[in-house]
């Protein structure tokens, strides 16, 4: 069996869905805020990474990256809701491009699993 | 002799290894964060080599052309100098040709500077004296014309802009550092829509772009708005009329501030209304930071590829 990230389609799925991704959360009220000012073309790289990770593909982040990361967001008031949505807007895109559920909830305890770190808790 | 160049140093770099990994190990403080060629913190330029096809996944095609790749997954195989993504080529003398108004507070400058290579649409920075540097977007095209094209906004009390316009004489001499930027034609499919918008001197660039995509024989529709504070400041809009007079594929909508026209005559809202398609348009945006980031987002949210959007922002650097 092939681990998750080559049963989504490796890089080519991250592509797919990075785009509509950061649509999805630029459109939500409950957390647009946090992506503001951040050049956008520099996000969507991030967005990536993000993804590449939750899929369950190459990277190389360690818990202190991910707190490091997300320092500046706690400090302006990232909170367990915001992951939720954050994980949501996943599972919708992931929706759309026709995944099925199985990886979908595999995407999201992946993405769940750094919760503490992001929220350096 | 070393595969890697940094700078003007050579940079050891051991078989299998990154050119992230071997900056490091010089002691360079590179920027890295994924390293694994997603995040593109660590993103450099190779001045000269080809970087490996690999090392550049996930760039625009723009940022490809000009040599941009990633250290984190780059494992050179041939010679290869890189600089700072921010860095520029060494500047060049250039000897003013010729200052001309285009409008009220728009000056039109050319300068001669021989071997300077760029793609219409990029911007140089210009340099006229020891702490006088700003940017200035090229409406030249280099097969086209003998000289540097730019157009100049002058501000009230604008040190390099009266400079320009008041000091500066045919002869003397300037400096000129770059290119960079991506707002260029090259990597534009000739068959791909293109929505181009300009506000002020951000006509210069666009202008640029325009005048490649019809030197290289564009054939898919071209839509130019170019938005101004007042009528008069919608510089060379005789030529841009006259060539949209003359071309099916060209179509030039200017837009000034007029509390009667149709969204008050501003550019942003009536490009956004007029534009509904745009999925596959290779757009171009150049002006003040709040335009371009206001027509990038609405454009981005509507289906555009960011991708297949440039844009510069005229940041005012006094
Ligand atoms: C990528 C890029 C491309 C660009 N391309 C172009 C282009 O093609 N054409 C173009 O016209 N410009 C362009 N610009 C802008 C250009 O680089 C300069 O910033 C601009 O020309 C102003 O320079 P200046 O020396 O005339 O004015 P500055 O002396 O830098 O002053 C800028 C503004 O600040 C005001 N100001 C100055 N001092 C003060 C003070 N003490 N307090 C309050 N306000 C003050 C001035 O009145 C003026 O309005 C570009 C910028 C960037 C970043
Ligand atoms: C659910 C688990 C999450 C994971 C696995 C995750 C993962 C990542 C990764 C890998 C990066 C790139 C870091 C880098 O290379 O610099 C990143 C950056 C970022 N994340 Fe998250 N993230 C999560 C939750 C969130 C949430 C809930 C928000 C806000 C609502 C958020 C907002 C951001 C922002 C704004 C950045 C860019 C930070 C910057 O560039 O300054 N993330 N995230
Ligand atoms: S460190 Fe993230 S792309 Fe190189």
């Amino acid at each position: 069996m092939s681990n998750l990230y080559e049963r989504l389609g490796g890089e080519a799925a991250v592509n797919a869905a990075v785009e509509l991704f950061y649509r999805k959360v630029l459109a939500d009220g409950r957390i647009a805020r946090f992506f503001d000012g951040v050049d956008m073309d520099q996000q969507i790289a991030k967005q990536k990474s993000f993804l590449t990770m939750a899929f369950g593909g190459p990277n190389n982040y360690t818990g202190a990256d991910m707190r490091n990361a997300h320092k500046r967001l706690v400090a302006q008031g990232l909170n367990d809701s915001h992951v939720d949505a954050v994980i949501e807007n996943l599972n919708y895109t992931l929706r759309d491009l026709g995944v099925g559920e199985k990886e979908v909830k595999e995407v999201a305890a992946i993405a769940n699993s750094v919760r503490n770190d992001v929220l350096n808790k | 002799m070393s595969l890697l160049r940094y700078e003007d140093r050579p940079v050891d770099i051991r078989p299998g290894e990154t050119v992230l990994e071997a900056l490091l190990r010089a002691g360079i403080d590179a920027p890295h964060s994924c390293r694994a060629g997603n995040c593109q913190s660590c993103m450099h330029r190779a001045i000269d080599g080809a970087p490996p096809p690999e090392s550049q996944s996930g760039l625009a095609d723009a940022q490809r052309a000009m040599g941009y790749f990633l250290p984190c997954i780059c494992r050179p195989t041939t010679p290869l100098t890189i600089l700072r993504p921010d860095d520029l080529n060494a500047s060049l003398e250039a000897i003013v040709r010729a200052i001309d108004p285009l409008s009220e507070d728009i000056i039109r400058l050319r300068v001669e500077a021989d071997g300077f290579a760029y793609r219409p649409g990029q911007f140089i920075e210009l340099s006229a004296g020891e702490d006088l540097r700003r940017h200035y977007s090229l409406a030249s095209h280099p097969e086209e014309d003998p000289f540097l094209e730019m157009h100049i906004r002058l501000h009230q009390d604008g040190r390099m802009s009266r400079h320009l316009a008041e000091t500066l004489q045919p002869g003397d001499k300037v400096h000129v550092a770059g290119p960079s930027g991506s707002c260029f034609y090259e990597g534009v499919n000739v068959d791909q829509p293109m929505l181009l918008i300009g506000a002020g001197t951000g006509l210069a660039p666009i202008y640029g772009v325009l005048r490649d995509a019809l030197h290289k024989g564009h054939r898919g529709p071209i839509r130019l708005y170019h938005g101004a504070r007042s009528r008069k400041g919608l510089y060379l809009s005789d030529e841009l009329r006259a060539l949209s007079d003359a071309r099916d594929n060209f179509n030039y909508r200017p837009c000034a501030f007029d509390p009667s026209a149709p969204h008050g005559g501003d550019v942003a809202a009536t490009a956004l209304e007029a534009e509904r398609n745009i999925a596959d348009a290779a757009i171009f945006l150049c002006g003040g930071e709040n335009l371009v980031k206001r027509l990038k987002r609405e454009l981005f949210m509507r289906g555009a590829s960011l991708k297949n959007i440039r844009s510069d922002v005229f940041t005012l650097s006094g």
